[in-house]
């Protein structure tokens, strides 16, 4: 029966392939010269360049965490290129009808056809190919309602004094060692900006690509929702299948102010490496959202990709009332690693989250849950409430929970389970003699598990990702 | 570096005696440590600032504690008064127990134990390793295949004001023997104690064992229980703690039989400014073994809980069935609750879960109660009890549920409220 | 009737719970020794009103007054409502494991007698009454060295409930669907119980959906409760009235009122 789901496990990276491109690619190596051309290659302001170099001397003085159940090899910074971009790109093309249309093409590849006619309506892209933004759709549409929606590099200039009040101010440079290096040397992301009130009239999304060799991604993206406001937010991605490891550092910030509400989803699905752990995407990054009164956050993760994963999108409930979520589907095979999880940092008063977390592990990965509950002082009448459940398939993964539950009110209530369970042969009997293949009755069960964070999903994607999971688990059974 | 460490190193390194190969090997090991910081994960929530305090030059007061006598418990008396076994105490041993006091043994014995001491004790633990280094006496005992022991065999270490003490015991059961350990650690003093206890188990034995942390007030208390079990061995274990300036407990179960059953219920409220930091680590090494594992705390006015449940299931150790559940109450606004009940699993075919809630008192209860009358305050003394009595009524010695129930009812009804 | 000063005397008593009124204006005279059933539909408000007279966190009284033997008992906390004579059986009794249902009933007994600045019982003066009073519902002895409710099924907590009411002797008593999930033994011992309390100095207010249970415990008078009001109130007969048509009538006599 193992080796039936083993068979139904096995599956092809479909996102894996390669596009010609021509690019101008820094020679690798990381020093402050490299960070002032980056700079001036984004034609940046002499304050965004400073942040950069204060952030890359803290970093210096910063020791790689070593606390994460996950081991790799040590990562040689000096012998990653820290910029990439598509030649055509130079001349910043105004429409989509300047874009290289092989870049086009690599996107319509991945399922993201960047031309708006044929999108998914009601989604608004921004797609970052390797250090640039090559498009962002639909933006005069999301203008007409105030809403902002661009590259960071173009917000640095165009919104100056938003980016000035807001960059770093969730996820500080001195966070942690990922985080400085980010602030030092990031290239491009997302900048969204919700007016006081507004509804945002389309789910914004990123599809971030990682295409040339030997390059790190170093996104950052920012998300502001003013009083009142909503959006909901979309970010996928994908790399070549390559022999080496590539990194990807990124940092996602989001300010949810008075009232407002910001829904962030995540698809990731880098290339996670070969069977035998050869290759793939170390995927370290730090995301955190601060809501104060009444505002709620609420991330929604698929994680399937990566050779290492290293993320844990958290809350910081500052405001009363307000609510912080994380919804999360983890799936390790192979030789995946992932630690990942949450932190929901309770300030206010009635502050709510609810954690759902559920870790998938085949093969010979390791998937693990690590999370922290603080309950402060001040955060009377405070709820928590953590569900972990693993899954394991097959006798050689490992599944491992981490949760951290510190408290310091008596009114504050923290509760937290968790649970594993494996697919058992009863239940892969029962599907085959209902007269389910055993692939169809792996990817059920699995789906099934999985159910309570895919409602999270905005609709589109829940399909998506719950093709991803099928795709995970396809294979050449009978 | 710890100036108290490289004080204790000194010291330990003047020693000369047939524990020798054990303490160098412990010295060793102790020059190479990183004193621990709040950087370090086992010692995240818990400052070892208090150990400092204690000096080698130090006037140690005349010993005014005794055995502490309990109602209807009648038990084999081991009694350690600042770290030296009274043997002559003892008394007539039943038959299948032998008592050894190592220090005095024939070198045949001693060289014996030296093959059990640390074989069970994990080597992570610094404190650990520093009771190997400066244990001044070491006490063996054995029960023999089949023998059961009806009498509970107790503990007590007895200390001084100043006094530094480290005390040792190893204790085997032979196949299918039966006992009952009691260790009993008590006073208020201004004293440090680190006391370790290696505890192998054989297949079919069945251990009754009680670990009393009751030391508080400026008492520095850190130590071990550390139970090995082999095929069908049977653990009931109970830990009840108060909190000190610093009280630090770690207990390790490694199931290396078989079909091994361990039960471990943990219990300990805290008042004051005490801090009490628990660490259980249960270690599922062969399949088929099960463990049943319940905490509870209680902290109140400025006292701090740590809880880290950790329970590792090795590749091989299928069938495994462990459940740990952690239930803490935080009656104080100045009172912190940290806890992290921890998964590692290697194999699929387990049941493994933990649970860990921090909460005040049940509403609902709460107003049953009042609705039949009992006030408030009374109700809320009750039902904090009854969050702790349920363990004290699951203890399977009698005398000793009777004697410790009014001694935490008063512990609760004084506790600080905020 | 007689012409004794009522027991308890509910007025124009309004309430809500999560900010939703359930209780609109609730009139209610009880008076000493008279037993009162309380029917109506689901969600009319009727387990609401023991909630609201016994004082339970969650339920606000917007107006109204609840008078008990002379004392507005609205502002009281649940226990000095409970030393007034009042008694809640429960719908659903909690489990509180770890507070055995013997050191739980002499608290409350010690409480209510201290109110009544009355001495604290003898622990073997308790344990006598204790033991009888379980003999009384037919509960094991051993039930009193248990949990509070714990792990006890259905019937017993119900059991239970009556046990700790001829322990506390109240003044009055309400029963909210005692008779839910009671096979016809069981209730058959609730309602000897019950009767064998009923005393003229002691009333009943017997919260139910079903006639059944007022075949043993027979009402003086059956009120119907909806909308968290009195709609309709009568004698024993009305009982089996609304057994036999249900509570569909309600519906349409608003309607005519609307009308």
């Amino acid at each position: 029966m193992t080796e039936q789901i083993d068979k139904a496990l096995e599956r092809e990276y479909e996102a894996g392939f390669v596009s010609d491109v021509e690019s101008e690619t820094f020679e690798p190596g990381l020093n402050e010269d490299i960070i002032r051309r980056i700079s001036t290659m984004k034609g940046e302001p002499e304050w965004m360049l400073e942040a950069r170099l204060k952030a890359f001397n803290t970093w210096l003085e910063m020791e790689e965490p070593d606390w994460a159940l996950v081991d790799y090899a040590k990562i040689d910074f000096q012998a990653i290129s820290y910029y990439s971009a598509p030649k055509s790109m130079k001349d910043k093309p105004k429409s989509l009808d300047e874009v290289d249309p092989e870049l086009l093409r690599t996107y319509e590849k991945l399922g993201i056809p960047l031309v708006e006619q044929q999108m998914l309506a009601g989604v608004a892209v921004d797609a970052v190919f390797d250090s640039v933004s090559v498009v962002t759709t639909f933006r005069e549409k999301l203008e007409e309602a105030g809403v902002i929606f661009c590259p960071i590099s173009e917000a640095v200039h165009a919104y100056p004094e938003l980016v000035k009040q807001y960059l770093g101010s969730v996820v500080p440079t001195k966070d942690n060692y990922y985080a400085a290096l980010n602030a030092a040397v990031f290239t491009d992301g997302s900048f969204v900006y919700i007016p006081k009130g507004t509804r945002c009239p389309m789910e914004l999304s990123t599809y971030f690509r990682i295409n040339e060799q030997n390059t790190g991604q170093f996104e950052r993206t920012l998300i502001v929702a003013d009083e009142g406001s909503y959006v909901s937010y979309l970010e996928g991605c994908t790399a070549p299948q390559r022999d080496e490891n590539q990194l990807h550092a990124a940092v996602v910030e989001l300010v949810a102010l008075d009232d407002a509400e910001i829904k962030y989803s995540t698809v990731q699905n880098w290339y996670p490496g070969d069977e035998n752990g050869k290759g793939g995407i170390y995927n370290f990054v730090t995301k955190r959202g601060i809501c104060h009164t009444n505002a709620k956050i609420s991330w929604t993760q698929v994680e399937t990709g990566s050779a290492v994963t290293w993320k844990y999108p958290s809350c910081i409930l500052k405001g009363d009332n307000s609510i912080g979520e994380f919804y999360s589907v983890a799936l390790t095979r192979g030789a995946q690693q992932a630690d990942t999880g949450t932190k929901m940092i309770h300030l206010g008063k009635n502050t709510r989250s609810t954690i759902i977390s559920k870790g998938i592990s085949a093969g010979r990965s390791n998937n693990s849950y690590r999370g922290l509950v603080r309950m402060n002082s001040c955060a009377d009448g405070a709820r928590n409430f953590t569900q972990c459940d693993s899954l394991l398939i097959g006798d050689q993964c490992g599944a491992h929970t981490f949760p951290y539950v510190e408290s310091r009110n008596p009114s504050a209530i923290v509760e937290h389970e968790a649970t594993t369970s494996k697919v058992s042969d009863e239940q892969m009997f029962l599907c085959q003699q209902r007269g389910l293949d055993p692939e169809k009755a792996v990817s059920m069960i699995v789906n099934g598990f999985c159910k309570e964070v895919f409602k999270e999903l905005p609709m589109e994607f829940a399909v998506e990702a719950g093709k991803l999971l099928e795709i995970s688990l396809e294979g050449s059974v009978g | 570096m710890s100036k108290w460490l490289a004080n204790a190193i000194e010291q330990a390194s003047s020693k000369q005696d047939w524990f020798q190969p054990l303490r160098a090997q412990a010295i060793q090991s102790l020059a190479e440590i990183t004193w621990p910081t709040r950087k370090t994960e086992a010692w995240k929530y818990t400052s070892l600032r208090a150990v400092e305090r204690f000096k080698q030059e130090a006037e140690i007061k005349k010993l005014r504690d005794s055995v502490t006598t309990i109602d209807e418990f009648d038990a084999i008396e081991l009694v350690f008064e600042n770290g030296h076994c009274q043997f002559q105490q003892i008394g007539d041993l039943p038959k299948g127990l032998t008592i050894v006091k190592l220090n005095e043994a024939s070198s045949e014995m001693q060289s014996f134990a030296l093959q059990k001491f640390s074989s069970v004790k994990p080597k992570r633990h610094l404190f650990g390793l520093i009771n190997d280094a400066l244990v001044p006496d070491l006490v063996y005992i054995k029960v023999a295949d089949q023998a059961v022991i009806d009498k509970p065999i107790r503990i007590t270490s007895l200390l001084s004001e100043q006094a530094q003490v480290h005390t040792r015991v190893f204790v085997e059961l032979g196949q299918q023997a039966k006992a009952c350990i009691v260790e009993h650690y008590k006073g208020e003093l201004e004293c440090l104690n680190t006391g370790f206890i290696e505890y192998s188990l054989a297949n079919e034995s069945c251990l009754e064992h009680y670990r009393f942390a009751l030391q508080s007030g400026k008492a520095v208390s850190i130590g071990g229980s550390h139970f090995e079990l082999a095929e069908c061995a049977d653990l009931n274990s109970t830990v009840v703690g108060f909190g000190s300036d610093l009280s630090r407990l770690d207990i390790d179960v490694i199931h290396s039989g078989e079909r091994a059953f361990a039960k471990l219920n943990a219990f300990y409220l805290l008042d004051n400014k005490e801090t009490f930091d628990l660490h259980t680590t249960i270690e599922h090494a062969v399949p088929n073994g099960t463990t049943e594992e319940n905490v509870r705390i209680i902290a109140g006015d400025k006292a701090k809980a740590v809880f880290n449940g950790r329970i590792h299931i090795h590749r091989d150790a299928q069938k495994t069935l462990a459940e740990l559940n952690n239930r803490n109450l935080l009656m104080s606004h100045d009172a912190e609750i940290n806890t992290k009940p921890e998964l590692e699993i290697y194999a699929d075919d387990v049941r493994c879960a933990h649970g860990a809630t921090v909460a005040e008192i049940d509403k609902k209860a709460m107003y049953y109660l009042q609705s039949r009358g009992v006030p408030k305050e009374q109700a809320q003394v009750m039902l904090n009890f009854g969050f702790i009595n349920e363990l004290i009524d699951e203890m399977p010695n009698q005398a000793l549920a009777q004697w410790l129930r009014p001694q935490m009812k008063k512990r609760f009804a004084a506790m600080k409220v905020k | 009737m007689s012409n004794k000063e009522a027991l308890l005397t509910i007025a124009d008593l309004h309430a809500s719970v999560e900010e939703k009124n359930i209780l609109q204006g609730l009139d209610l005279e009880i008076k000493p020794g008279e037993v009162h059933a309380i029917m109506g539909p689901n969600g009319a408000g009727k387990s609401t009103m023991g909630y609201v007279l016994s004082g339970r966190d969650g339920y606000e009284v917007q107006k109204g007054t609840a008078v008990l033997d002379g004392v507005d008992i609205l502002e009281l906390e649940p226990e000095e409502r409970a030393h007034a004579g009042l008694f809640l059986a429960f719908q659903y009794p909690v489990e509180i494991p770890g507070v055995s249902n013997l050191e739980f009933l002499k608290a409350a007994v010690d409480a209510q007698r201290n109110a009544r600045g009355e001495e604290a019982i003898s622990a073997s003066d308790f344990l006598k009454e204790a033991k009888a009073a379980c003999k009384q519902v037919n509960l094991p002895v051993s039930f009193l060295k248990r949990g509070v409710n714990e792990g006890f099924s259905g019937g017993e907590k119900k059991r239970n409930e009556i046990m700790q009411m001829l322990l506390l002797k109240p003044k009055l008593c309400i029963l909210d669907e005692t008779d839910s999930g009671l096979d016809i033994d069981a209730l058959q011992v609730v309602a000897e119980g019950v009767n064998s309390q009923r005393a003229p100095d002691r009333s009943f207010v017997v919260v139910t959906h079903y006639q059944r249970l007022l075949d043993y415990i027979k009402p003086d008078f059956v009120h119907v409760l909806a909308d968290g009001k009195i709609v309709k109130s009568g004698d024993a007969s009305l009982a089996l009235e609304l057994e036999a048509q249900g509570y569909s009538w309600l519906q349409s006599s608003k309607e005519d009122v609307n009308a």
